[in-house]
């Protein structure tokens, strides 16, 4: 299911090598090296994402952002930028955009936010999901309520907010700063392993009991829950 | 041409103008009416003279001077003069050797009566005849021509003193604040020439230029402390990056010599951590810069300091668990409403929550209040750990100051650094108290002057909105 994206970066190394990783995943890149290139092309509203550097030549990425959602276009926006405070990034997000990743990054980092990003453009499309399933866990978003094989198991708020965007993502790599920032609604990072301490928990109350997992740890870059 | 020079000039010019308009004065208000009318009688009582001499020739001129030394008042002066300066007719006994030589017309002079001891001024008339004799007529002048005249000379004369003593005055001042601000132009270069250690040099007389110099200093102490800082900073930031940096590159040296694919991984896994720490310290040194800079008090709004301390101590409670310690949040019984930056004041908040984590577990309990007050909120956050002695909490509040060295797997020491500057971001502080035992770190925001816009209760979902 190979998605249009549009990536509007000056640097040609950087460039290059995400349009290269995006490919492989089946994506269509198109490229923009400046601004006012990246406004021109992304104005026809074709691209099912935007992947944005912060700093460009001609006009810098919170301008084109602007003027973009200014045109009513609501293509998802994910910014990248080397300005990585924690103002920078509310300031990037208050522009409208819809993700901000700072440099450096992994790029499984980067993959996951675009992939929850082309997800959420298709839940966009298609809201009639009452109920998330992964495998044999069942969740019902309005009784907030949590089955597995039938098993009702008991969450707290925050562990259930928790297992509900990993099932939202089924299937993709959500990250440790993904789950603080969406979870938690926190943007910067902090520097124990408060998130993992979480998930483990969560991870004892979902999968202890049972034989086949459905949380799993992907190494250097997050989580997954898969069936 | 120099400064003093030019500020004696302007001195001397200004003086001048002054006395000028001075002596301007006087002289106008002295040259009155009375010598007005002196003028007038004298021109008039030559004119008539002269008439008689035109008309009747010498004898009547005679007839006339005795007519007139007969029936006029005693003040009038009349005499037929020689060249050689002998007296033909008329009651003048002395008259300066200098009336001879000018020629006709009106001037004053002093001259003696006949039967008065001493010479009076006068003011006089000359008019030739034949045969080279004069007819001087004229009357004693009195007190007050003499004295304008005396005054008139006395005036110009001091005129040139005051020109010369203003610009006497200017030389002086100009020196005077040409050597003030060359003390201070003196300082300002050698720190051009980057010696910060000098100060202008402030007298006791407590004038503008000592305060300029005072204002000078204090500034000049600033920067000095800045710099020291900034010196600190930097060196600290290359000492401290050099541990990481290290281990980053020996990770990346082992994983680039497994031969097992699985452990490669592993260690690639490891560099990756080891980038991430090391990124993890330069956004950390970089945030409490723009905190110190005051450059994220546009992002301010209102929210609830005791909803996000509870969030806080939860997202935080299963780790203090894991470190088996429990972490204890005392709810404040209403919503604690505040003008601030969330997302900072959730990562100091979080910050002191990691350090009491980190260096007070050890003593069982954590303890998370908020705490209102008229003018101040508190956020307290107070563990039973070892605590920091008094002399050493300047010490750990500082950016890479971290007291524990041996403990480097963990934090950069910035922590407290951090959470101290976003409290400098809403004018409040960082204090660091003793919680007897223990540590208790304190963040004191002020209180804004303004409610919230709302009069009810505060939304903090719709605050912290982004």
């Amino acid at each position: 299911m190979g998605r249009k994206i549009l990536l509007v970066e000056d640097d040609k190394e950087t460039a290059a090598y995400l349009a290269k990783g995006l490919t492989q995943e089946g994506h269509s890149v198109e490229q923009a090296a400046n601004g006012q290139d990246g406004l021109f092309r992304a104005t026809d509203g074709s691209f099912d994402l935007i992947v944005l550097d912060r700093m460009l030549p001609v006009i810098d990425g919170l301008s084109v952002l602007k003027a973009l959602r200014a045109a009513k276009i609501q293509t998802p926006v994910l910014i990248l930028s080397a300005l990585a405070s924690v103002g920078d990034r509310i300031e990037g997000l208050e522009c409208g955009s819809d993700d901000y990743l700072t440099k450096p990054f992994s790029f499984a980092e980067l993959l996951a936010r675009v992939n929850a990003l082309l997800r959420r453009r298709e839940a966009r499309v298609d809201p009639a999901e009452h109920r998330l399933s992964v495998g044999d866990l069942e969740i019902d978003p309005l009784s907030r309520s949590v089955r597995r094989a039938g098993k009702k198991l008991d969450l707290k708020p925050r562990e259930y907010l928790l297992l509900e965007y990993f099932a939202r993502n089924e299937g993709r790599v959500v990250t440790r700063t993904m789950l603080l920032e969406q979870v938690w609604d926190y943007h910067f990072d902090p520097g124990t392993n408060v998130i993992d301490v979480h998930v483990s928990r969560l991870r004892r109350k979902l999968d202890e009991g049972f034989d086949k997992p459905l949380l799993h740890t992907v190494r250097g870059a997050g989580y997954m829950l898969a069936a | 041409m120099s400064t003093t020079l030019r500020i004696a000039l302007l001195a001397g010019l200004l003086a001048l103008v002054s006395n000028l308009a001075v002596i301007g004065f006087i002289y106008y208000r002295t040259h009155d009416e009375a010598a007005a009318t002196l003028r007038q009688q004298v021109m008039e009582q030559g004119k008539v003279l002269a008439d008689v001499y035109r008309s009747g020739g010498r004898p009547a001129l005679d007839g006339a001077i005795r007519d007139t030394m007969t029936y006029a008042d005693p003040q009038t002066a009349v005499a037929i003069i020689g060249q050689d300066g002998g007296q033909a007719e008329g009651n003048l006994d002395a008259i300066p050797p200098s009336l001879l030589k000018s020629r006709e017309g009106y001037r004053n002079a002093l001259i003696r009566l006949r039967g008065q001891t001493t010479p009076h001024e006068a003011a006089l008339t000359m008019h030739e005849l034949a045969g080279g004799q004069w007819l001087v007529s004229g009357r004693i002048a009195g007190e007050g021509l003499a004295i304008r005249d005396t005054l008139e000379r006395s005036l110009l004369i001091a005129l040139v003193f005051a020109g010369l003593l203003g610009l006497l005055c200017g030389l002086i001042l100009a020196h005077y604040v040409g050597r003030r601000i060359g003390s201070i132009a003196r300082v300002a270069d050698r720190i051009s020439a980057r010696d910060l250690t000098q100060r202008v040099p402030v007298s006791r007389a407590d004038d503008a230029f000592d305060r300029l110099g005072r204002q000078i200093n204090a500034m000049l102490d600033r920067i000095s402390a800045l710099m020291e800082e900034l010196r600190l900073l930097t060196d600290s930031l290359a000492h401290d990056l050099r541990s990481p940096v290290s281990r980053l590159r020996s990770a990346a040296h082992a994983a680039a010599q497994a031969s097992d694919p699985r452990e490669q991984e592993e260690l690639f896994g490891s560099v990756i951590r080891q980038a991430d720490s090391l990124m993890r310290i330069l956004t950390t040194v970089l945030e409490i810069s723009r905190s110190e800079a005051l450059t994220g008090r546009r992002q301010f709004a209102w929210f609830d300091v005791g909803e996000l301390s509870n969030e806080l101590t939860e997202m935080y409670d299963p780790l203090a668990e894991e470190r088996s310690t429990t972490l204890v949040y005392d709810r404040p019984a209403w919503p604690v409403p505040l003008f601030g930056h969330r997302q900072l004041l959730a990562q100091a908040i979080s910050n002191l929550i990691e350090n009491a984590l980190r260096y007070g577990a050890s003593g069982g309990e954590i303890r998370v209040r908020v705490e209102p007050s008229e003018r101040t909120i508190r956020v307290e956050v107070a563990d039973r750990g070892p605590g920091i002695p008094p002399e050493r909490r300047d010490e750990a509040r500082r950016r890479f100051g971290r007291l524990d060295t041996s403990r480097s797997d963990e934090g950069a020491g910035l922590g407290l650094a951090l959470a101290e500057s976003i409290a400098h971001l809403h004018n409040g502080q960082l204090l660091l108290e003793d919680n007897r035992p223990g540590l208790l770190t304190v963040l004191v925001l002020p209180v804004h002057a303004e409610r919230p816009p709302s009069s009810g209760a505060v939304q903090p979902e719709a605050s912290a909105a982004i």
